[in-house]
């Protein structure tokens, strides 16, 4: 058995790479170590699971927009299930395994690499996380999950939960090790283009933080399985475990790579790649550690409930709003200075930052009860105005905005690479259509989210008869604003397969860029570069267009 | 190396977060004028320092088989690993025997989950750099390493050292804090 990462020597005239590479069989698709196919894969299946958990919140919603009785549920305890099922499908099951999809096939072309750092690890990160997946959704039918009535299943919802986790961090590990290892030559890390850049801090931050949450998972699973917790209320404290990497500003966590991603397509399609590449670098690694140290502070374990109640905390959050504003600020330059071309990758990217900024905007509010309890503690007075809005949907509100931020990422992304993962260009109509969805929707939950927090809505959905008719109409514009965004990142998933199936899209290549990526095939040949490529700036293409034309030039002369 | 840097920093944090909450609730259970550890438990002391003192000692054996490597001494290398693994079979076994002597039951009482996470958890560690020590034997055994080439078996010592520091963390703050 073969335990080495290197490939035995061959013959090299066998060895040589086929012109028009063969379909994919089952057993290549399963056993394959190539970046390319495991990105795909995990960008389907993300997207897949994305759209599932999105229904479930939007099912969570729809119950509470009638607070007399249940209508979906059958139980308070059903509704918790939905709830926390849409929670951890959504974060786990799509937002960061399409994330880390994009990274798995992007990030090796960008730093100027043949392939992933550890392929096969990253191949078997992907297939424990689509086997654990679909586990911790078995295990949610099989009535487990926090406030579950079978404690087996219970016991296996943490296990599954764990093991996703567990997956995506290997996955991560890959795609970090792979920035930092596997670079060009003559590539510094401060050339790594920003997406990547991105990727790196994203994974770097996670590989620290989620850790943390596997601990408090590995804590549920011997209260459960060893009947610390016998009763379902008493599982239903469970709940909480997730919060901290729920709401924000921990959350912003998965819009480190979203922001990066912003840069680096605002550039491609304005024409005006962002200047000031290291300030860029240096903004996006700030927003991580922001998100990141945030996510310490607020490790909100079972009985602690998750409050802006430490002063470095409320600074975070209020703090994370500046990174955004920059990235913003530089992309506003990229757009007022070039050559703006209006398509799906370029609104979904713009509207991306400025939905992230919304959500930051927002969570700043809810740091004006800590700030006036400060402010009376230090000058010994009663100032006597609060929002009072601690545990309430004000924060889901928030979590909103950052997940839709994310949503519109994804769009802009995938259609942004479309082209050089699948060898055609998505649909743009379908693309508008989504980000119109998809932005109407964050809006609308979003808004509706945070409205309803001011009006005492708990943050846990909960049918309470004593609710009054305002609240039930909030919800109902929350539900909608789920749904928008279901169908938004539906109708990506629907061109995604309209582009495998060659019904939609162009072959040909829509644009090109300024960084190693657009310098391969679409798609990329197995080792994607021939020969590898040699860089001395963090704009690699223009260097070879100002070398290409120099050369040019000195034959016009010489002849 | 890269890789194995991120694992090793992944393990901190798991451990880190999982003492934090252990040091946390001991504290307030404390504070609020109860004992710490249930009435009839004991941590004696003896099988603790031997583990710290097996686990100290396992970090020497392994810079000893990092250098035969690079003096091209295989034979040496081989042992020196073999020695490490023995000493972290030997780690788990004394850790098995201090749970039966703690006699501390799962199942009586809520800060008994505390101390089998925290002891597990490590042990689940220390199993996977055993597994990780053991592969880049077996690859040394198939003659992958060399003088010049060391990189996997640094990536095991490196892996190991972040184990040996672990159990040093979790030995103070359980064992000696009780």
């Amino acid at each position: 058995m073969a335990l080495t990462e290197t490939r035995p020597e061959t013959d090299p005239e066998v060895d040589a790479p086929a012109a028009v590479p063969a379909a994919p069989t089952v057993d290549s698709v399963l056993g394959t170590g190539d970046h390319k196919t495991i990105g795909r894969l995990w960008i389907g299946g993300g997207l897949l699971f994305l759209v599932a958990g999105l229904v479930f919140d939007l099912l969570a919603n729809a119950e509470i927009a009638d607070l007399s009785g249940f209508a979906i549920a059958d139980s308070q305890g059903q509704l918790t299930q939905f709830w926390s099922l849409g929670r951890d499908l959504l974060l786990f099951g799509g937002l960061i395994p399409v994330l880390i999809g994009i990274g798995t096939y992007v990030v090796p072309l960008q730093v100027g690499s043949s392939s992933i750092a550890f392929p096969r690890g990253a191949a078997a990160a992907l297939w424990i996380w689509g086997i654990a997946t679909i586990i911790l959704v078995l295990a949610y039918i099989m009535n487990g999950g926090p406030g579950g009535g079978r404690v087996d299943y219970v016991v296996l919802w943490t296990l599954a939960l764990g093991v996703m986790i567990l997956a995506l961090l290997w996955a991560m590990v890959c795609i970090a090790t792979t920035v930092l290892g596997a670079r060009a030559t003559g590539m510094s890390l401060e050339m790594v283009p920003v997406t990547s850049w991105g990727f790196l801090v994203f994974a770097t931050g996670s590989v620290l933080a989620l850790p943390v949450l596997l601990g408090e998972l590995v804590l549920a699973y011997i209260d459960v399985k060893f009947g610390f917790l016998a009763t379902n209320e008493s599982r239903e404290g469970l709940v909480s475990i997730m919060n901290s990497v729920n709401l924000a500003p921990a959350l912003y966590f998965i819009a480190v790579p979203v922001l990066a991603m912003t840069v680096d397509i605002i550039g491609v399609h304005t024409g005006r790649p962002a200047r000031f590449h290291r300030s860029i670098l240096a903004i996006i690694g700030l927003f991580g550690f922001l998100a990141y140290g945030a996510d310490m502070l607020s490790f909100a374990w079972r009985g602690r409930p998750l409050a802006l109640d430490n002063g470095l905390l409320v600074i975070a959050t209020v703090a994370c709003a500046l990174p955004i504003l920059l990235t913003l600020a530089l992309a506003g330059e990229s757009m007022a200075k070039g050559k703006a071309k209006i398509n799906t990758p370029l609104a979904a990217a713009l509207l991306s930052g400025v939905m992230l900024l919304a959500g930051a905007v927002t969570a700043i509010l809810g740091t004006v009860d800590p700030i006036v309890s400060f402010i009376e503690d230090i000058f010994d007075t009663s100032i006597n105005f609060s929002f009072d809005i601690a545990g309430t949907s004000f924060h889901w509100g928030v979590r909103a905005f950052v997940v839709g931020a994310v949503a519109l990422g994804i769009i802009s992304g995938v259609h942004h690479w479309g082209h050089k993962i699948w060898g055609r260009s998505l649909d743009d109509r379908l693309g508008f259509l989504a980000v119109l969805a998809t932005l109407g929707g964050t809006v609308a939950w979003g808004a509706s989210s945070v409205v309803a927090g001011f009006l005492d809505q708990p943050g846990l959905p909960v049918s309470d008869p004593a609710g009054d008719s305002t609240v039930e109409i909030v919800n109902l514009v929350s539900a909608a604003g789920a749904g928008l965004v279901a169908a938004g990142m539906g109708l990506l998933l629907l061109n995604v397969l309209g582009v495998v199936a060659g019904r939609v899209g162009s072959a040909a290549e829509p644009w090109t860029g300024a960084t190693l990526e657009w310098a391969t095939a679409s798609p990329p040949i197995p080792e994607n570069f021939s020969p590898a490529p040699v860089v001395s700036s963090s704009t690699p293409l223009i260097d070879m267009t100002l070398e290409a034309s120099a050369d040019a030039n000195n034959d016009e002369v010489a002849s | 190396m890269i890789g194995t840097g991120f694992a090793s920093a992944a393990a901190m944090m798991l451990i880190g977060g999982l003492i934090g909450i252990y040091l946390s609730t001991r504290a307030s259970v404390i504070a609020a004028g109860d004992v710490w550890l249930p009435s009839g438990v004991t941590i004696p002391l003896t099988q603790p320092n031997m583990m710290a003192i097996t686990m100290v000692f396992s970090v020497f054996i392994m810079i000893w088989a990092i250098s035969s490597l690079g003096r091209g001494d295989r034979a040496m290398a081989y042992v020196a690993l073999g020695l490490v693994l023995l000493m972290g079979f030997a780690v788990i076994a004394q850790t098995g025997y201090l749970l039966t002597i703690m006699e501390l039951e799962l199942a009586s009482d809520v800060r008994a989950p505390l101390i089998y996470a925290v002891i597990g958890t490590h042990l689940a560690i220390l199993g996977a750099a055993m597994v990780f020590v053991a592969v880049m034997t077996l690859r040394a055994l198939g003659g992958e390493y060399s003088k010049k080439d060391r990189e996997g078996v640094y990536s095991a010592a490196l892996f190991w050292y972040v184990t040996v520091f672990l159990y040093m963390v979790v030995w103070f703050a359980i064992y000696i804090t009780k």
